[in-house]
């Protein structure tokens, strides 16, 4: 076995996680391979270090109302959904029941309607081909879920 | 809430997916320390940390339908979190060689009975740390935040990042050997 092997093993025995045979077969190595040894020096000294220190706790008040603010959240983001559900279906609705009182009053000439229903269809494929871009982009996201 | 507690990571979430709410509390209950600290090791900043392990709690529950009990619950749980942690780093291009200031490092000493002259010192090295901590891939700085910050074993880093428990020893090792040379003066 080659020194690589052994300085993975390294890791092991300072985190404790070696077998009884991979201790063993590692420690022999260290008696006899300075390289390793040293290396195995290096590593104990990052692990008092990183030992000495700990994150930065939050308040208990905070940790108290962690759950509330996710609950919150949640129905929040429920609350948004129904509220543009609605406004879309109400707007939908009038708009269509606007345009259909429009289109069928003899009063109004036939170029005003022509043009009112021009503007209409131009406004709604513009709408779709922002909409149609926007899932695209979002699609190729590189950073919507990041792969690693 | 005890009758509810005293079940599995993986049937309080299937619970929650059947519409179950304080099924999903408990699980948050249970994992917001290890979420918000592995944010905090992710961002290492105390607001964006605790919106983020918020914010990902939030997108779980939401995506609760589509969790499936073959995995761990904080397995995959984690996915959603360091993805989101990644995304914010990678919008906000904190991803590079950076110093902070003393009040500005995430760390606290893990002991307060230490002298003044040592406490000056520990201040250089938090600060250190956590610019050598900074400045690894991603990879490295996670394998090195759920080891030495949380505490997980190799078995459980094993199921949380799905790859072998010799993958995860070799990693941590060089992970190690990566800060060690970022904090050559101090090692």
């Amino acid at each position: 076995m080659g020194c690589e092997k052994f300085e993975f093993l390294i890791s092991g025995l300072l985190d404790r996680e070696l077998d009884t045979s991979q201790e063993q077969m590692l420690r022999g190595h260290l008696r006899v391979c300075d390289k390793c040894r040293r290396k195995h020096e290096e590593l104990l000294r990052l692990k008092e270090v990183t030992d000495s220190v700990r994150f930065k706790d939050l308040s208990g008040e905070v940790w108290a109302g962690y759950w509330k603010s996710i609950y919150r959240r949640v129905e929040r983001g429920l609350g948004w959904i129904l509220l543009s559900a609605g406004a879309i279906i109400l707007i939908s609705f009038g708009l269509y029941e606007s345009l259909s009182q429009f289109l069928a009053d003899p009063e109004v000439s036939l170029l005003v309607k022509i043009g009112v229903s021009a503007l209409g269809f131009g406004f709604i494929i513009l709408l779709v081909s922002v909409i149609r871009e926007r899932i695209f982009a979002y699609r190729r996201d590189r950073y919507r879920e990041v792969q690693r | 809430m005890s009758e509810v507690s005293s079940r599995t990571d993986e049937e309080l979430a299937l619970q929650a997916k059947g519409g179950e709410m304080r099924a999903f509390e408990v699980l948050v209950e249970k994992y917001k320390r290890h979420a918000y600290f592995i944010a905090y090791g992710f961002v290492g900043n105390r607001e964006a940390a605790l919106d983020l392990s918020q914010e990902a709690f939030v997108r779980a529950y939401k995506a609760i339908h589509r969790y499936k009990p073959d995995f761990r619950f904080f397995t995959w749980f984690y996915k959603i979190l360091s993805n989101l942690c990644l995304t914010h780093l990678e919008k906000r291009r904190v991803r590079r060689k950076y110093e902070v200031s003393l009040e500005e490092v995430p760390f606290e000493l893990a002991t307060s009975k230490l002298d003044p002259a040592t406490i000056y010192e520990q201040k250089e090295l938090k600060k250190k740390l956590w610019e050598g901590l900074s400045n690894l891939p991603p990879d490295f700085k996670e394998i090195i935040i759920l080891r030495h910050f949380r505490g997980f074993s190799y078995k459980e880093i094993s199921e949380i990042l799905q790859i072998p428990i010799g993958s995860v020893m070799s990693r941590l090792y060089y992970a190690r050997m990566k800060l060690k040379e970022e904090l050559k003066d101090l090692i």
